[in-house]
């Protein structure tokens, strides 16, 4: 991270004198009094009111962090969650030497499951501050010790004196005290009343009632709104477009020309070249955007076909160069002493987003600030969006966050800020941007296609002894080449090789795992029938024999394979696996890691004719480390299960000669209720951890293989080729 | 000149008739809990009621609708006292993004009206709304709930 030596804090949307303060995980403590947010320590304000408002540092986007962070805070101030409102903290990070708006201590972003991870030390040692603040203000209102003082329901009880003063009183005070911030210690587990327990979604009555939560509701004075063409064809580019006719239709105010904006050496797409029609309303600029001719061109990517480049890709598999990303012992050695072997290849389409709410951003670009209302899953983003692309301060930025109707990943990227925030400079005017479904398939950031070979060796004892991976994929991610088994069984090489095009990919909930961990469990249950073993047996014996690795990115987590066994010893005996079943149906196990969690299911479906089947039942187990909340664990668990069932049967977003095809939800097709398990039986795993791992990403990656391998044990057909709707 | 009535007050609209409904109660009514989800009446996202019947408002124009009567996800609840289906999707934790769940609320309110004591096959004849969350498994759980406590009441 880079030196912090200038330490100026964003200004928040409630920008009056205040206090603020983040107790840093590190003996390092934020400055705290620059900060903006008007609120006791940056977890919490008073409302007009008078009650508590707990203010959550991070986006949520469906992954309910909105009520794992509440539940922090409440736990750590001693409140009742049903007693409180809860809303998102504005962004209070701070901006770096290089004018770079970036997260403080508290991590204001959501992707990589890491919210829980992040906040946990930062959000409970904050709240633990916040909360010995009052009882250092009612120590000194009422001339006792803070030894002898507690906190209960909002309020600093005297248990001698039998007295009690609520927060709201407390909180003119709270801001003049001081206390000693390492002698304000979190709670211990043992006495947790709020983290641990199920804590329905905070935002649900205002959900389920039609409140304007998300940024797409909102409306803002004298805002004028946008549609945009942009070209389909990936980085293609306009050769003319003819206005005239459309400057006429009613509402029209301007007719602006996009300019494609590339990054990453000029490969990847932030801008799409286009034409932006911003008019009073969405509907006449929609209308007016949709009547306008333009004349595109798509050359450079008209060999970007999903066909051709997934041949590529399997081309490349048999006689292609790759480079080595893994190796360990002689994979040859342990091919020639083998008793069996399996040499498979598995190919897979990209997926789209199709996040349910279409992209969307309001930016109202000043002289020299502007203010922007957007769900995003950076909060940072806004600030350095609107410096990059009007040239703004960062510290000039307000930010207003709201809900995401999903976020997947996709939006983690600039580019809805941005036109929002070109179009507003231009416009000298509040411009609201609303992408339509089309929009948001054809430009969309999709996951990864390709082909991968496994080939690997099974020993006299029927132990897997060699594996040897060969990936060909449409991006440069070479994880599942270098991952699990590769990283860990004596002889083993993985090997990695990119077809060129001009796709900009993106993250896709699970990054590389997604796919990857299809190819490896569907590998592994091939081998373990290969070797005439059961694959829940298998599995164990290989899991267990693993043991422990370091993971890459969190320095101070293991993966303890043996935990994988673990799992998948308790999905099995929920799920009564192995029992005997009709003729016609089957069951499938898996398990894979996705960051430092994982997950295992077993899928229980029935064959419907040759060509379809219907799943009845997922039997999940999950280590998320600490479950914060467990009711919203097992709400993302099966959020994977039904993304994952989705994808696997019907995910095949289409290149055809550079232009996405499949661009709306009746070409793209979506997994409805009719197809969801009526029974998902889902088991959070107590390893004794005492901190929280990640979840939203977490249950998808093994979802897939599970599935694939109960269309195997129920059909005896070995998919190999996604989707599986298209490829049975 | 259309005249229509939304959750009880009465509306005149004069612009382009061709509009579809949901533009009309996002951007000229004030009513943005109904959502805009695929303009092509594939996801239910923007589904409210006409005339108790569930449709989905960014297939129909506003040249359909003179004399109809709207509810919309707004209109739902009886002051402060939610209606059945909006107290079973709190009840059973439905919503996780929250964004498709005004249509499934409104889809399943006229689904119970036809079919009040739903068996599963029922369900899945019946409710066709998209949720990229995949809460179908609580929405499920859900409708049940909601259809237990509407015979009980």
């Amino acid at each position: 991270m880079t030196e912090l030596s200038r330490r100026n804090f964003i200004k928040s949307s409630t920008a009056f004198a205040g206090f603020a303060v983040v107790v840093s995980n590190t003996p390092a403590l934020l400055a705290a009094e620059q900060s903006s947010h008007s609120g006791i320590g940056t977890c919490m304000r008073f409302g007009e009111d008078g009650l508590p408002v707990l203010c959550v540092p991070t986006p949520d986007m469906g992954q309910g962090m909105m009520t794992t962070a509440a539940q922090i805070i409440a736990e750590e101030l001693d409140l009742d969650l049903s007693a409180v409102s809860v809303e998102f903290l504005p962004f209070v990070g701070v901006i770096n030497d290089d004018g770079i708006a970036q997260d403080g201590e508290l991590v204001q972003g959501a992707g990589g499951s890491h919210s829980t991870m992040d906040l946990w030390p930062a959000l409970r040692k904050t709240s633990a501050y916040v909360r010995a603040l009052f009882i250092e203000a009612a120590s000194q209102k009422w001339g006792v010790p803070a030894t002898r003082l507690s906190t209960a329901g909002g309020f600093v009880i005297d248990q001698k004196a039998n007295e009690k003063i609520s927060f709201g009183e407390l909180a003119e005070l709270a801001q003049t005290v001081t206390v000693d911030k390492k002698a304000a210690q979190p709670k211990s587990i043992s006495s947790f009343r709020v983290v641990g327990k199920d804590a329905k979604n905070v935002a649900a009555r205002d959900i389920v009632t039609g409140k304007p939560v998300f940024a797409s509701d909102v409306s803002v004075p004298g805002m004028l709104h946008a549609a945009i063409r942009r070209c389909p064809h990936l980085n293609g580019t306009i050769v003319s477009y003819d206005s005239t006719k459309i400057e006429m239709m009613p509402g029209v105010r301007a007719v602006v020309k996009m300019d494609q904006f590339l990054e990453d050496d000029q490969t990847f797409r932030v801008i799409a070249d286009g034409v932006a029609v911003v008019a009073d309303t969405y509907w006449q600029a929609r209308q007016a955007a949709d009547a306008l001719e333009i004349k595109w061109n798509g050359d450079i990517s008209k060999d970007d076909s999903t066909d051709l480049i997934l041949k590529k890709c399997n081309a490349l598999l048999k006689d292609g160069e790759f480079k080595q990303v893994q190796k360990r012992g002689d994979i040859e050695t342990a091919f020639k002493a083998a008793s069996q072997t399996i040499d498979v290849t598995y190919t897979h389409p990209s997926w789209a987003h199709a996040c349910i709410e279409p992209h969307n951003c309001i930016a109202d670009v000043k002289t020299d600030s502007a203010e922007i209302w957007v769900g995003h899953q950076t909060m940072a983003a806004p600030a350095n969006i609107a410096k990059k692309f009007a040239g703004i301060d960062a510290a000039k930025v307000t930010g207003h966050f709201y809900r995401m109707g999903t976020g997947f990943g996709r939006k983690y990227v600039q580019d809805f800020v941005a036109e929002a925030v070109v179009l507003s400079k231009r416009m000298k005017a509040p411009v609201k941007v609303t992408w339509s479904r089309e929009d948001e398939m054809e430009q969309d950031y999709p996951n990864h296609m390709g082909a991968y070979r496994v080939r690997a060796a099974i020993d006299s004892k029927g132990d897997l002894s060699g594996w040897h991976i060969k990936t060909a994929l449409d991006t440069g991610r070479d994880w599942v080449a270098r991952d699990f088994p590769a990283h860990t069984l004596e002889n083993t090489l993985g090997e990695f090789a990119k077809v060129p095009n001009h796709i900009s990919h993106g993250a896709w909930r699970g990054p590389s795992h997604n796919s990857g961990a299809w190819v490896v469990q569907s590998a592994l249950n091939e081998a373990a029938h290969a070797a005439g073993r059961d694959p829940l047996e298998f599995l164990v014996a290989l899991y267990n024999k693993t043991g422990t690795v370091k993971a890459p990115n969190w320095p101070n987590m293991d993966i303890d394979f043996r935990r994988h066994a673990a799992l998948l010893e308790k999905v099995a005996t929920e799920a009564g696996y192995g029992k005997k079943m009709p003729t016609g149906w089957g069951q499938g196990i898996a398990v894979h890691y996705t960051f430092v969690s994982a997950c295992a299911h077993v899928v229980d479906l029935e064959m419907i004719g040759d060509n379809n089947y219907r799943v009845h039942k997922v039997t999940s187990a999950i280590d998320c480390g600490l479950a914060v909340n467990p009711l919203g664990v097992r709400a993302q668990v099966e959020s994977g299960i039904m993304d994952g069932l989705c994808t696997a049967k019907y995910g095949n977003f289409v290149f055809e000669n550079g232009v996405p095809t499949t661009n709306n939800f009746d070409s793209y097709l979506k997994m409805r209720i009719d197809e969801a398990p009526a029974v998902v039986d889902i088991h959070i795993m107590d390893f004794g951890d005492t901190d929280p791992r990640g979840t939203g990403e977490i249950s998808l990656p093994p979802l897939i293989p599970a599935l694939t391998n109960a269309i195997f044990a129920a059909s005896g057909k070995r998919v190999r080729k996604l989707p599986i709707s298209e490829n049975l | 000149m259309i005249k229509l009535s939304i959750n009880g007050t009465e509306r005149s609209f004069e612009g382009d008739e061709e509009m579809p409904l949901l533009w009309h109660l996002r951007e000229e009514a004030g009513l943005t809990g109904t959502k805009f989800g695929c303009g092509i009446g594939q996801c239910g996202a923007c589904t409210v009621h006409v005339d108790g019947e569930a449709i989905r408002s960014c297939s129909v124009p506003m040249a359909s609708l003179n004399g109809a009567a709207i509810t919309t996800i707004e209109g739902l609840a009886d002051g402060d006292n939610l209606h059945p289906v909006q107290e079973a999707w709190i009840e059973e934790d439905v919503p996780q993004c929250g964004y498709c769940q005004a249509g499934q609320i409104m889809a399943t309110v006229a689904f119970l009206k036809d079919t009040p004591n739903p068996t599963d096959e029922d369900i899945n004849n019946g409710i066709t709304n998209i949720c990229r969350c995949g809460t179908y498994y609580r929405i499920r759980k859900a409708i049940k709930r909601a259809a237990e406590n509407m015979q009980t009441a």
